[in-house]
């Protein structure tokens, strides 16, 4: 298991950033989703022994959250805000923080040329991080991550502030990283789509709970016994009317579920008739990550008020 | 971007220990603080200044009466050498206050810690960056003097060695009070110019206004708010010397607290900052 946690909390103040998340990340890409203020960042945070828990246990890579330093002799972590000391080369810098994690003064800046050249930093790496553009730190902070070569990435929102060019070049590092034997990668975004392009797992956090965990495709097939509709009109009247017929259908943000019973077809479409609607997609349920995050924080602020 | 990703295993080159990690900060440390033409400066011209002046005061003592000049006692002068005072709070402010102070304002500590390291491993090494830097100003001279008046055969080697002992310990004390505190200023602001300030408030805006004041009201006892003063009277009794006005025990508790005090709220301080920074 990647990770483990049991009753995870932390508590800042009146605020619970993490609110007893028990969950088992199994390895490989894990995406972590939640709008701003989820406990995203305070989860990694958890993880890497940054900061304590309030309460509750978590185990990164077999190991107690507790043994701090030895945790994060394993981890490579890219934070989400600019780190970089602006005084040192971007190899100075790589190798600097190489020497840090354990590696010998030679090991580490042979390694910070070969990562440097694999982020695709190469003549610039002389140069002070200070003069580097937004796309060269970020691939710096993704070298300084990678130089001691760790069993577990943590990328905290890597395409932050990056343009098209240089987030397609970001996710393909980190989708070579994810898909090389033995690394395991945590990619921490609200950029879903990122998410969905590389990972094979996801935890939903919001408001410091989690909202779903699981395999992405079989969060994304959604429920066999449930088909989706897509309407163009009033969603709203159309799954009411569909309910008033006998049938459950509920209207969501991204379309309509309903479940599976012999006549259903018909109904829709006398339905649409009705109601001078079209539909435009009926079938399984298949959803983007986005349309189930949606979805899920749709259900739970329903459920909170 | 180039094409593979290189392959290296970290098993077949373990990881070194902390020691090698915490070198690895206090030597870049030091290899960036000597880069700066600022901090070199002020490191050769204090160790310099403060050398000189202390074997020139080794040559006059020679002008005072038979006795009085060359003993141990001799030492509580250039031991009270105003110089010291000066580049100290110098060589604090251009070197140490930006030692914690830039890794807040850049947010590097958050890379640091995300290292195997703790907050106590990142204090250490870099109190272990200034307190090299200090100790040319508060135990090198010192040092060097007794040993040029022992080659010289102004002093025997016995009051020499006793002299270069008693050096070590006082001035191992300056040197960790000032380390002390001015990592603590530094870990107060994201703006080293604030930390800077601070050092030089601790000590001329408390060594001048203490001295008139004890003096004009005649009441000793405020000299005990400048740590200048504090260490005067601990040198004064060390060497033997006249006092300073004030009892070194209390003066000793004073600078010893301060200092203890200081790294303490540092190091409550460092690991709050990453909960802010997030």
């Amino acid at each position: 298991m990647l990770v483990e946690t049991a009753g995870l909390t932390k508590v800042f103040g009146e605020v619970r950033a993490v609110d007893d998340l028990t969950v088992k990340i199994p390895d490989g890409a894990i995406g972590l989703v939640g709008p701003n203020g989820a406990g995203k960042t305070t989860f990694l945070r958890l993880l890497l022994s940054l900061v304590r828990p309030t309460a509750g246990t978590a185990k990164v890579l077999g190991r107690d959250i507790e043994d701090g330093v030895l945790v994060r002799e394993r981890i490579g972590y890219m934070p989400e805000h600019d780190c970089l000391i602006p005084d040192m080369t971007g190899v100075g810098l790589v190798s600097y923080m190489g020497r840090i994690s354990g590696l010998g003064r030679d090991t580490a800046m042979s390694r910070s040329h070969d990562v440097l050249q694999f982020v695709g930093v190469e003549e610039e790496r002389y140069r002070k991080v200070a003069e580097y553009s937004t796309g060269m730190k970020q691939k710096v902070k993704l070298a300084q991550a990678m130089v001691h070569d760790p069993e577990l990435y943590i990328f905290d929102e890597p395409t932050t502030g990056l343009d098209p060019r240089g987030r397609t070049e970001m996710l393909d590092l980190v989708r070579t990283i994810a898909k090389s034997p033995g690394r395991n990668v945590i990619l921490s975004s609200h950029l879903l789509p990122d998410v969905e392009t590389i990972c094979k797992y996801v935890v939903i956090l919001d408001g410091g709970h989690q909202i779903a965990a699981g395999e992405l495709s079989q969060l994304l097939a959604g429920a066999t016994d449930r088909l989706r509709i897509d309407v163009r009109g009033d969603r709203e009247g159309f799954a009411r009317m569909l309910n008033e017929g006998g049938f459950d259908a509920d209207a969501g943000p991204t379309g309509l579920h309903v479940a599976r019973k012999p006549g259903l077809e018909a109904a829709v479409f006398e339905t649409a008739k009705a109601l001078g609607a079209e539909v435009r997609y009926m079938g399984k349920e298949i959803r983007s990550l986005e349309e189930l995050f949606l979805e899920l924080v749709a259900r739970t602020e329903k459920r909170g008020a | 971007m180039s094409i593979t990703l290189p392959t290296y295993s970290r098993l077949e080159i373990p990881l070194l220990g902390r020691r090698e990690r915490l070198w690895a900060i206090i030597a870049t440390g030091l290899r960036q603080g000597v880069r700066r033409p600022a901090a070199i400066a002020i490191t050769v011209l204090g160790a310099a200044f403060t050398t000189i002046t202390s074997i020139i005061l080794l040559f006059l003592s020679f002008l005072l009466p038979a006795g009085q000049g060359t003993g141990l006692s001799f030492f509580a002068v250039p031991a009270s050498n105003p110089f010291v005072l000066f580049f100290v709070s110098a060589m604090a402010a251009v070197i140490g206050s930006g030692l914690i102070a830039d890794d807040i304002q850049s947010m590097a500590f958050t890379l640091y810690l995300s290292r195997p390291i703790t907050q106590l491993d990142y204090l250490l090494a870099k109190a272990a960056i200034l307190a090299p830097l200090v100790a040319l100003v508060t135990i090198l001279p010192l040092l060097l003097t007794a040993l040029v008046a022992a080659f010289l055969g102004l002093l025997s080697w016995t009051i020499a060695l006793e002299a270069m002992g008693i050096s070590l310990v006082i001035g191992g004390l300056l040197t960790l009070f000032y380390t002390a505190v001015t990592l603590f200023l530094s870990s107060l602001t994201r703006r080293k110019g604030i930390a800077a300030a601070g050092v030089f408030a601790v000590n001329f805006g408390l060594t001048i206004p203490a001295g008139i004041l004890a003096e004009s009201i005649q009441n000793p006892s405020i000299l005990y708010l400048s740590p200048w003063n504090d260490y005067l009277a601990i040198a004064n009794a060390a060497f033997g010397a006249s006092g300073a006005g004030i009892d070194w025990p209390v003066a000793l508790a004073i600078l010893l607290g301060v200092t203890v005090l200081a790294a303490l709220v540092t190091y409550v301080r460092m690991k709050a900052v990453e909960v802010i920074t997030g």
